[in-house]
């Protein structure tokens, strides 16, 4: 019976030793969420009174119109987001390459750059639901490139594409096009006249510009898919990792907002009634 | 001196044809060759423009850019010319703690491509600073006069701590170059002077004031201005890390108007106006320093 009731004080002291954790991380997992909650961007946005919005430069998404104003769909959106929110929206230009590594490193909040969802770039940020579509086009030389009408007269291991560097032309050519080799600038306006120069056969960018340099320059340059997209890219809000709190919000936001998305995105990318806001 | 007639003889009409002939071949090239439609009219109007608000005229973003590169080289030359005065004074040190210290900064600087060392400071050095020192803030608290002035010395308030990075890490990399200057001024300095300071009982400091100093600088004035020059040049890397400076603002107006050549070149002329002035300035300076010889 001695060594019985031994064995019973054993049982009742891991009894309660297991009570006792389970109650301290209880409360251990309250003070965790308290404080997840209090470290979340939004929570830090809406104290500071203002939202820091990382945007690249691009034509018609954000970029400063004749009188340097920043302007453009991003530019929209990401004001309407800080008006709902009751907060300040600050708009930090930042170099498109470098995008990525300044919202990891807290430069800003959140990217409303039209940044499109890849795989590469889901491993190192948090994508919200897609907010806007836009079109992958091609135009290519016909000087270098005459009669091609199928991305299969693209895909060949001859063929130069211009695109611009870090952006997602990069990983739609090496999707859809694997077999061509790439000339990547730091801006479109170098992608376009790489191609014009008759040094790439082929330039990818997302809709509307390629329609635009088709139009510009009708003799050297056409669009060889006639006006469909290679596919249609998603874009959406880019954030830190590991904050739940904030995605869901951005997510409800474009739930909420479809409306206003759609007739923004009517504005910029379906008509060209923003032309006096570029140089004429 | 001797004033010599300039004459002009006919191998010099040779080559002036020459020359002209090189620039009108690519002016031709680029004319007719190349797909690209020259139009030099978008370009004023983002160097000034009418204010939608106001209605009178003021600077656009080119111009704002271009002030923005002469307040980021002011104060990255200021920054980087202090480091150099206390790294250089280092590297001629007796002791040989402060000089492993300076050659140590001098090296590691001196051997790695600046666009490399302006990454790894903007993106993990610079981050891990300005949040020790408030920036942000420091800045939120100012009253409005408080931020105006700030603007005017540094950049608008939601740019600030990104022009401030800037600053520090050009001011980092070209203090390097500013040491090793200043050091091979304070070396040039004939060992009987410091002698001579020591022996009139001037204490090691006054002795650099007083004595070593000012002849070092007369000594080095002109790579001195050399390097002023090239802070001015290398403040464009900065655009790199989107600090809002001509450059980057020149990248601004190509990707709006997609005018490679003609921003270039606009970029480039505003940047001679820039380096020119400095040089100029710099000439008359240093005829003025040999005079006083």
């Amino acid at each position: 019976m001695k060594k019985n009731s031994s064995f019973f004080k054993v049982l009742i002291g891991l009894f309660l030793s297991v009570c006792l954790l389970g109650v301290s991380s209880l409360t251990f997992a309250g003070e965790l969420q308290r404080k997840l909650v209090q470290e979340s961007a939004i929570e830090k946005i809406m104290r500071k009174g203002e939202m820091k919005i990382g945007i690249g430069i691009f034509v018609p998404w954000s970029f400063k119109d004749i009188n340097g104003k920043l302007t453009g769909f991003e530019v929209d959106v990401a004001k309407k987001v800080a008006k709902d929110m009751g907060v300040k929206a600050k708009f930090v230009p930042t170099e498109w390459s470098g995008i990525i590594p300044s919202l990891l490193t807290g430069k800003f909040d959140v990217i409303i750059g039209g940044m499109g969802i890849t795989a590469e770039r889901a491993l190192k940020v948090n994508f919200s639901n897609p907010y806007s579509y836009t079109g992958m086009d091609i135009v290519a030389s016909k000087k270098m490139l005459p009669g091609a009408t199928s991305i299969a007269d693209l895909n060949k291991s001859h063929i130069i594409l211009a695109v611009r560097m870090g952006a997602t032309p990069v990983s739609a050519a090496k999707k859809y096009l694997p077999k061509a080799k790439l000339h990547q600038f730091e801006d479109d306006a170098a992608v376009i006249q790489d191609v014009l120069n008759g040094n790439a056969h082929a330039a990818l960018s997302s809709s509307p510009k390629p329609a635009f340099w088709a139009a510009d320059y009708a003799n050297a340059i056409y669009r060889p898919l006639d006006g469909k997209y290679l596919y249609d890219d998603p874009s959406s809000f880019a954030m830190r990792k590991g904050d739940a709190d904030t995605m869901f919000f951005y997510n409800a936001w474009i739930a909420d907002n479809q409306a206003f998305l759609e007739e923004k995105a009517a504005y910029w990318f379906g008509s060209k009634k923003w032309a006096h806001l570029v140089a004429k | 001196m001797i004033h010599r007639q300039i004459k002009f003889r006919p191998s010099d009409a040779v080559i002036l044809v020459l020359i002209a002939a090189f620039f009108g071949y690519i002016y031709y090239r680029v004319r007719y060759g190349l797909e690209y439609k020259t139009d030099w009219s978008v370009i004023p109007q983002f160097l000034i423009h009418r204010d939608p608000d106001t209605g009178s005229w003021a600077a656009n973003f080119l111009l704002d850019g271009f002030v923005s590169t002469i307040k980021l080289s002011i104060w990255a030359a200021l920054f980087a010319s202090i480091i150099g005065l206390l790294m250089g004074v280092f590297r001629t040190s007796k002791i040989l703690l402060l000089r492993m210290i300076g050659r140590t900064y001098v090296e590691l600087i001196r051997n790695v491509p600046p666009l490399v060392l302006i990454f790894i400071f903007y993106y993990f050095f610079v981050d891990q600073i300005m949040p020790l020192l408030g920036v942000d803030e420091f800045i939120q608290n100012r009253s409005e006069t408080g931020k105006g002035i700030i603007s005017f010395l540094f950049a608008e308030e939601e740019l600030f701590s990104q022009f401030i990075s800037g600053v520090v890490t050009v001011a980092f990399f070209e203090g390097a170059y500013f040491t090793e200057i200043i050091r091979s001024g304070i070396d040039s300095i004939e060992r009987g002077q410091r002698e001579a300071a020591y022996s009139l009982g001037l204490s090691p400091l006054d002795q650099m004031r007083f004595i070593i100093m000012p002849q070092a600088i007369k000594r080095v004035l002109p790579p001195l201005a050399n390097e002023f020059i090239n802070t001015i040049k290398y403040s464009a890397l900065a655009s790199v890390v989107s600090i809002q400076e001509l450059t980057f603002m020149g990248r601004s107006v190509i990707e709006a108007t997609g005018k490679i050549f003609e921003v270039w070149i606009t970029v480039s002329l505003m940047f001679l106006v820039l380096t020119m002035t400095l040089s100029l300035f710099v000439g008359k300076l240093e005829k003025k320093m040999a005079e006083s010889d």
